[in-house]
């Protein structure tokens, strides 16, 4: 629409200042011919035209203007080398690869120390540090504790009378049984507690060791 | 006043009725307790989907399988499973 503003100002200049104008009009200025074409334009232009005035000043420049368009041809060749030197920016990637990786490898690095350090060093639990946490986990309940210290202690007098003398039992039986046991608590404590159940599972055969060892039992 | 010296404690009895058991019989943390106690025994449950408390733990509990066991402790410290 703004290319028939120019139009029309073009088509009522030229005859004026060419003298062809008609004796009764008076002679005007450019710049009210060129307001009054565009305010002719503007009332004749549905409303959502001046969206596309706004835009279309840049397409006009380009395509017919040669003075406006130049400014307006201009401006993307400044504008390209910043946008070849786009290529520039992905150095600054390589840049700033060197503060993000650091970022980045640091809490790799501390991901992964702190999981194998613990698994590494964490000592095996012996009869009493696992007796401390059974008691303290909030994992299960009253009743299933006693009844888990019910069976804990049937087995510690199996063994008491395995060492005693008595022999109604074997070592196979008694491994068997607190294998059986050891599966029964880690089931229960294998979603309650996931923490205790690896500390417990972990703990597996030293624990056993302490058991199987007549005298390492004794000092229980 | 009359009225309101009678009422109330009825109030109070009827809400403590109705109340106690109801709470206990939705306790999940009992009800879980008491499955675990069951899976530990290795009596024939699968879950304990509701306990009456009779006395201080002393729990009569129905099993999801229809049974039904009384749990308690016993003078020597044992968790006991009685089938009813």
């Amino acid at each position: 629409m703004n290319a028939l503003a120019v139009a029309l100002t073009v088509v009522l200049t030229v005859p004026q200042m060419s003298g062809c104008a008609t004796p009764d009009h008076k002679p005007r200025h450019l710049p009210d011919l060129v307001d009054a074409a565009i305010a002719s334009t503007a009332s004749t232009a549905p409303r959502d035209e001046p969206s596309s005035l706004v835009v279309k000043p840049a397409d006009l420049g380009r395509s017919t203007d040669p003075v406006i368009s130049t400014p307006a041809a201009e401006s993307p060749i400044p504008k390209a080398p910043p946008t070849v030197a786009l290529p520039p920016v992905p150095p600054s990637p390589s840049p700033t690869l060197p503060h993000s990786p650091p970022s980045l490898a640091r809490p790799a690095t501390k991901a992964v120390a702190p999981l194998a350090v613990p698994a590494r060093s964490a000592p095996p639990l012996d009869l009493k540090s696992l007796e401390a946490r059974l008691k303290a986990t909030p994992g299960i309940g009253l009743f299933t504790k006693l009844a888990l210290k019910n069976q804990i202690d049937d087995l510690l007098a199996q063994f008491r009378a395995h060492y005693s003398g008595q022999r109604t039992s074997t070592l196979a039986e008694l491994r068997q049984a607190y294998d059986r046991l050891l599966l029964k608590v880690l089931a229960l404590l294998q979603d309650s507690d996931p923490p205790l159940a690896r500390a417990i599972a972990s703990s597996r055969e030293s624990i056993w060791d302490i058991l199987s060892n007549p005298a390492r039992f004794a000092a229980v | 006043m009359t009225h309101r010296r009678t009422a109330k404690p009825c109030l109070i009895w009827l809400a403590a009725l109705l109340a106690a058991p109801c709470a206990l019989a939705d306790d999940p943390g009992l009800l879980k307790d008491l499955s675990a106690v069951m899976a530990l025994l290795g009596a024939p449950c699968g879950k304990v989907v509701e306990a009456t408390r009779q006395r201080e733990n002393d729990h009569l509990v129905t099993c999801q399988d229809g049974h039904r066991y009384r749990i308690f402790i016993n003078e020597q410290g044992r968790v006991i499973a009685q089938p009813r």
